[in-house]
């Protein structure tokens, strides 16, 4: 199988020399670098888009690939491999759960500051409190939003086998329908997915942040080597991303128009929609003060207290291996506050 | 059709057994001689205790499999039989029903699961709908093919005695179209457990596909693999069992 | 045993002749035209006739207008679609007739790998792609390697099983005539199983599609399983369908090349 591989990639190696322009003279001196993100290309994504079509990142010495993630594929693991050089993974549980598993990752930024996804039923129906969830159906993805589904039952008391959790749909038809009492929604997706097809204020949500848990997620990461051989490589990275973010918090109409540009069959009102919430995601609690892409250290540690007292992690978790501050702080706090 | 070919069985089994030794141990070799992490490709041996401390878990993940397949199996068999049955029959339903069978079938059948889950959910339905479709289209060409095979001269013959459609039907067109139809049938059977779980890993609530999506998300991957263990052996015992089936069947017509 | 998994589609071969002179090819295009007009006033009567809502089936009209307000997403994800689908078809199908050869050479090969190949047909190959992208990275290549993946067994099958058909008094006659072991292999053998190797050619055309797409939703930034993918997510049922219908238009036309191909190639076996 390897042999394959090499075989293979020898080729393509070869079909890229071939097949592409010769790179014009100044190429030589920028780095190949990749950034997987954690889903299809959409407004969540927007400032990456922003800094390479503004050539921030050429700017900064590289030249960067920006790949999309998908239902199947882990951000960590493809960075973990070399595969990827950066990634926007899953969240702070997902990069705890891989340092568990021995991934050499390293979180070098946090991008939503809060938790970006709320539960939400229907303002007439049975659900009024936290304690009504009993008994009913909820659904959850089971990709870290279970995670902070039963940490807020266990808050109040109430056990997970009391009401029946099950896996969300693609869709969010079953709970429009009726058919499900409580669904999970991020803030930017399902939420706007939710009120174009239900009439206005006819939700009730509940908000993690309510319960004393915050879920920091859309954490960018790099592989141990990387971060340890090519420091400066991940401060131009971050250098260039952040100032693609402001320009698209700055101008949202050109930042949606870069992801279009990419995926030009996404509806626009909703990627307009996308955009302001991601602003708020991001520019919510510390960053507000500290910047875009700040590590809260406070933050990070009820995180891994959370994980490790509900078991989604076996072992406390090394923090200062886990997250590393220092390429952030690199970027002096005044250019990154939003 | 080769049995010829294979002379002596006994020295074939024996190179199979072997070919499939040797690549075992190529597998564990390059897994443990390299120290591959798992990410990039686990020992067999690994695997294999893995699969065994899950049991309890794959089994019910399998079943789950299973069940979607067999059912998806059994009415896409069904409606394939059925759809070349009327077309037979009714000569003029043939003109409108090709074509649109054809162009269906033109899009692989995985296209269509983004329009299968958004309409049937991520439940089991989803899953019997896609399996029957990928096992419809698949029986319905070949039985209708093998209706066609028919000689001319034959029906003509037999409907020179007075035989209607029905009789022509099941004496003569049902025979000569088994052969083509059972090899569909038994080919359909990987298929059937592999469009499981393919769409099982776009979206459900479980089955082998499941596992292998939360393996995925997990960074687990001697469970992956686990699972793709599972789905093989399963997909080809359901090949097997439905070979042997159309051995005795074939032997009896 | 699974010998004939590809033989299957045996039977539903279009009646393969000498190519037809150019007004033959006209009327057939005009009748394929016709075709299509009629289907698609059909399908827009429908939808409107019986109110079917616009979640299950969309008006073909509405299809045609999303596809026309972004064209350049339509006609990249086919090019790129159409690229993978034809570098994993020719992979696939060259591998499988040199493996095809192989195991009719060497008996003791097929008989210690021929199983193997058998246990990996039955390995789900969408669970192979997050470690596809992890092997191959985010390339064009990953996307034929699968699409290659599912492709070289029906053919491997039906070059071996048309090797086998060669009538032995034609071997013995061209040695005794002093052909070598290639000229053997050129001049009769091939030839022979060209019909049976098309049978599978026809076959891997669709497969390799369905390898291209499924090895799409792993990351990909073009291509028609990025559109569905896209779509689905996004509840778009419109663009689900704009998106098979491409795949539709990809597949039937490949098809048709392939079965073209055939004509040309084995005429001779039009008395079959």
């Amino acid at each position: 199988m390897l042999t394959r591989r090499h075989a293979l990639a020898a080729v393509t190696a070869v079909a890229l020399a071939a097949g592409l322009p010769a790179p014009h003279a100044s190429a030589d001196a920028l780095t190949k670098a990749t950034l997987r993100l954690k889903w299809l290309p959409q407004a969540q994504f927007a400032g990456f888009y922003v800094a390479l079509a503004k050539g921030y990142y050429k700017a900064e010495g590289i030249e960067l690939t920006i790949n999309p993630g998908g239902p199947n594929l882990l951000t960590e693991n493809l960075v973990a491999t070399g595969a990827d050089t950066f990634g926007l993974s899953g969240g702070t549980d997902s990069v705890f759960a891989a340092r568990d598993k021995g991934l050499p990752i390293v979180c070098i930024g946090v991008s939503h500051q809060i938790t970006p996804f709320i539960f939400v039923t229907r303002k007439d129906g049975a659900v009024k409190t936290l304690q009504d969830f009993k008994g009913k159906t909820v659904t959850t993805w089971f990709t870290g939003a279970n995670h902070v589904l039963n940490g807020m039952l266990a808050k109040e008391g109430i056990k997970a086998d009391e009401l029946k959790i099950q896996p969300q749909q693609v869709s969010v038809t079953p709970f429009v329908d009726g058919s499900v009492d409580v669904a999970t929604a991020t803030y930017y997706n399902e939420l706007y997915a939710i009120q174009t097809r239900m009439p206005k204020d006819s939700l009730k949500s509940f908000v993690a942040e309510d319960y004393g848990i915050t879920f920091p997620r859309d954490t960018l990461i790099v592989s141990e080597t990387t971060a340890r051989e090519k420091p400066e490589l991940v401060k131009a990275f971050l250098r260039a991303s952040i100032k693609g973010w402001k320009d698209a918090f700055a101008d949202p109409k050109a930042g949606v128009d870069a992801v279009m540009a990419v995926a030009p069959t996404l509806d626009r009102a909703h990627q307009d929609f996308m955009l302001t919430e991601v602003k708020r995601l991001m520019t919510a609690g510390n960053a507000a003060q500290s910047g875009l892409f700040s590590i809260d250290p406070n933050a990070i540690k009820t995180a891994h207290d959370f994980f490790l007292k509900y078991s989604v992690i076996s072992k406390p978790v090394d923090l200062a291996a886990a997250y590393n501050a220092s390429f952030i702080d690199s970027v002096p706090a005044a250019d990154r506050r939003p | 059709m080769s049995a010829a070919v294979m002379a002596s069985p006994s020295l074939a089994a024996q190179r199979g057994i072997l070919g499939a030794v040797l690549l075992v141990a190529a597998w564990e070799g390059l897994a443990r001689g390299l120290d591959l992490p798992s990410y990039v490709l686990p020992a067999v041996s690994d695997i294999l205790a893995s699969i065994w401390s899950n049991r309890m878990l794959l089994t019910q993940a399998a079943g789950y499999t299973l069940f979607e397949a067999l059912a998806g199996y059994g009415v896409g068999c069904l409606i394939g039989i059925a759809l070349a049955v009327v077309i037979t029959m009714l000569p003029p339903v043939r003109s409108v029903m090709l074509p649109i069978a054809t162009a269906i079938n033109s899009v692989p059948v995985v296209g269509y699961s983004p329009l299968i889950l958004l309409w049937f959910g991520i439940g089991v339905a989803s899953k019997v709908v896609m399996v029957a479709m990928a096992v419809s289209f698949t029986v319905f060409l070949s039985t209708l093919a093998g209706f066609d095979r028919v000689d001319r001269r034959a029906v003509d013959l037999l409907r020179s005695f007075g035989a209607g459609r029905f009789k022509i039907l099941f004496r003569l067109r049902l025979p000569t179209a088994l052969p083509l139809m059972l090899t569909a049938m038994r080919v359909s059977t990987v298929r059937s457990v592999i469009v499981a779980i393919v769409t099982e890993m776009l979206g459900a609530y479980g089955g082998l596909g499941w596992i292998i999506y939360q393996a995925v998300l997990q960074i687990d991957f001697v469970q992956v693999w686990s699972a793709i263990f599972v789905a093989s052996a399963i997909s080809l015992t359901f090949f097997g069992l439905i070979g042997a089936i159309e051995r005795r069947i074939l032997f009896w017509t | 045993m699974s010998i004939d998994s590809a033989a299957l589609s045996l039977s539903s071969r279009g009646a393969a002749g000498r190519p037809a002179p150019w007004h033959d090819w006209m009327r057939k295009a005009v009748r394929l035209l016709l075709g299509l007009v009629i289907a698609a006033v059909v399908w827009e009567g429908a939808v409107v006739l019986f109110g079917i809502k616009p979640h299950y089936l969309p008006r073909l009209s509405a299809i045609l207008a999303a596809i026309a307000a972004t064209p350049q997403a339509y006609v990249d994800g086919f090019l790129r679609t159409l690229a993978e689908t034809l570098i994993g078809f020719v992979a696939g199908g060259a591998f499988g007739v040199l493996i095809g050869i192989a195991f009719f050479r060497l008996r003791a090969l097929r008989e210690m790998a021929f199983p193997i190949f058998v246990v990996s047909q039955t390995i789900p190959v969408i669970a192979f792609g997050a470690l596809v992208v992890l092997w191959f990275g985010n390339t064009l290549l990953a996307k034929a390697v699968i699409a290659f993946y599912l492709t070289f067994f029906p053919v491997t099958v039906n070059t071996l099983l048309g090797l086998e058909t060669v009538d032995p008094r034609q071997v013995a006659m061209m040695r005794s005539f002093g052909a070598s072991r290639r000229q053997l292999l050129l001049r009769l053998q091939l030839p022979t199983a060209l019909p049976q190797i098309f049978v599978a050619l026809r076959l891997a055309s669709s497969l390799s599609l369905v390898g291209a797409i499924v090895g799409e939703w792993f990351g990909d930034t073009t291509g028609l399983g990025v559109l569905l993918l896209q779509a689905m997510y996004t509840e778009n049922v419109v663009a689900i369908w704009g998106a098979l219908l491409a795949s539709a238009l990809l597949g039937t036309g490949f098809y048709a090349c392939v079965a073209a191909a055939e004509r040309r190639l084995v005429f001779w076996s039009a008395e079959q």
